[in-house]
């Protein structure tokens, strides 16, 4: 453990402290600011340091909310700007990032996973859990009925051509590594990260 | 970056690290006083003292010649090894601090009012050893007793000429310090007195600490605890009036895990804010956070000192 190198004093500056203040000493009234201070009140924000979902670049972002963090509450978001410490980005954005605040706020933003049975032409709402057990019945039905083990050859194979996977831009190595892991366990050949927007 | 069809707009590429006090820079600060004065009514006098004392420092600066200076490589050794080359305890012997003052109370004579006279005289009359005492009080930030509190002011405004003057000589800027000093000034070890966040081309929408002596800026990443370096619990606290108007370009920059705050001028609000003028302007935040009782305040500003028997 490195020893945090610091001097520091700490204290509260409060009207008690003010009458002895070098203020007060130096012979001005601290009462008219300890008096004003009815006359205002605090307000708080919140900075959330995120990514960029747009493409691939992942730049970084401040996201301003305001008021409590208890209350996760989207439409508290008032402002986006550029992270001028991210490595990558260095604080700029793309005239897509700089409408992320449009984005978040969008009528036609997808919120929740939503399907279009076949045949209709409405898309419903359907749960997480739904949405999740769905794919994986499509997949494994299509796996099933597709997967190949043997080239015309006779070389084992193990693949899975008849079904794609396309992963979202802002991943991470991390992310991708476990992506690919996914992926090709099944025998999965085709398979893109969103990178081009 | 020049190519065929123009120039683009360059970013934020690579912000300095550490960036030295400007020559003007007590100029800039005492008219930002002077402008803070009448705008903020109720510290409106104390604000004008100020302002006066700070363009009585920029006078002191560009007319005083001080005994000793050092020579302009005596701190290549120290800014090689990534040392704070202006360090206080190693400096205060050597540093002309007697003959600043005595310029700065000289400079300060003409401009100063009825009620802050006596102050001048009490000043002139100490001994040298009771100034230096007042200045190790200054420099360690012990407010000592209430009697002698009204001097202090003058006493770190003298000291403030002197550090601010070694920085303009020093060759090139430290380099960034490493994780466990950020917390100090990498050019003489003194505490910050708030954050600014710059709107210059090179450095926009960076942090930087500015330090409450010599006025030396050190970055810092945004949204981070300055004190701890917790990133969680931090909030952004300032003052609305009854008309939802922001009272000053500042903000309390508040941690839940170290309850602490310091104060931080996004300069984009105000391009004239300057974070010690700032700060003593907006001696209000101070007092509704104290009310509020949840966080102590971790800002060094040597021109207001508050001692704990209150």
């Amino acid at each position: 453990m490195t020893l945090r190198v610091t001097r520091r004093q700490f204290f509260k500056l409060g009207a008690a402290g003010m009458a002895t203040s070098s203020m007060a000493m130096m012979g001005f009234a601290p009462e008219p600011t300890v008096a004003s201070i009815r006359h205002f009140k605090l307000t708080g924000a919140k900075i959330t340091r995120s990514n960029c979902t747009y493409c691939s670049v992942g730049c970084g972002v401040l996201i301003y909310s305001r008021g409590d963090a208890a209350i996760n509450n989207i439409d508290d978001i008032y402002h986006i700007e550029g992270d001028p410490d991210h490595p990558v980005s260095r604080g700029s954005l793309c005239p897509k990032g700089s409408g992320l605040l449009d984005y978040i706020r969008s009528e036609s933003r997808l919120r929740y996973p939503m399907v279009r049975e076949p045949g209709s032409d409405e898309w419903q709402r359907i749960t997480w859990d739904d949405a999740l057990s769905r794919i994986a019945r499509h997949m494994k039905d299509d796996r099933d009925a597709n997967f190949v083990t043997e080239n015309q050859a006779g070389h084992t194979v193990n693949h899975w051509t008849t079904t794609g996977f396309l992963a979202a831009s802002a991943s991470s190595n991390e992310t991708a590594y476990l992506t690919h892991k996914m992926v090709r366990s099944l025998g999965m050949v085709a398979f893109d990260n969103q990178a081009r927007v | 970056m020049n190519h065929a069809y123009g120039n683009a707009p360059m970013g934020v590429m690579d912000p300095p690290a550490v960036v030295l006090p400007d020559p003007g820079h007590f100029a800039v600060r005492a008219q930002r006083l002077h402008a803070l004065s009448e705008r903020i009514e109720p510290l409106g006098a104390f604000l004008a003292f100020m302002a006066q004392l700070s363009r009585a420092q920029q006078v002191v600066l560009e007319r005083h010649q001080p005994q000793w200076l050092p020579e302009p490589d005596a701190f290549a050794l120290a800014l090689k090894h990534g040392m704070p080359p202006l360090g206080v305890e190693a400096l205060r012997g050597d540093v002309d601090f007697h003959t600043e003052f005595a310029a700065l109370l000289d400079a300060l004579d003409l401009a100063i009012g009825e009620a802050q006279r006596p102050l001048l005289a009490e000043l002139r009359k100490m001994p040298r050893s009771g100034i230096d005492q007042l200045a190790t009080r200054v420099l360690t930030g012990d407010a000592g007793l209430p009697s002698q509190r009204g001097l202090m002011p003058l006493v770190a405004a003298g000291l403030q000429v002197a550090w601010l003057r070694l920085a303009l000589r020093l060759p090139a800027p430290p380099q960034r310090p490493p994780p466990e000093a950020r917390a100090i000034c990498p050019c003489c070890g003194s505490l910050p007195v708030a954050s600014v966040i710059q709107i210059d081309q090179i450095r926009s929408g960076v942090r930087y600490l500015q330090c409450g002596l010599c006025a030396t800026q050190w970055y810092l990443e945004r949204a981070k605890c300055s004190v701890c370096d917790q990133t969680g619990k931090l909030d952004y606290l300032s003052l609305e009036d009854e008309t939802g108007e922001p009272l000053l370009p500042v903000q309390a920059e508040t941690c839940g895990d170290c309850h602490t705050y310091l104060k931080i001028v996004p300069r984009e609000f105000d391009a004239q804010a300057e974070p010690l003028a700032d700060d003593l302007a907006s001696l209000a935040l101070d007092l509704l956070l104290a009310e509020k009782g949840e966080y102590r305040r971790s800002g060094y500003n040597p021109f207001l000192w508050v001692g704990n028997e209150g």
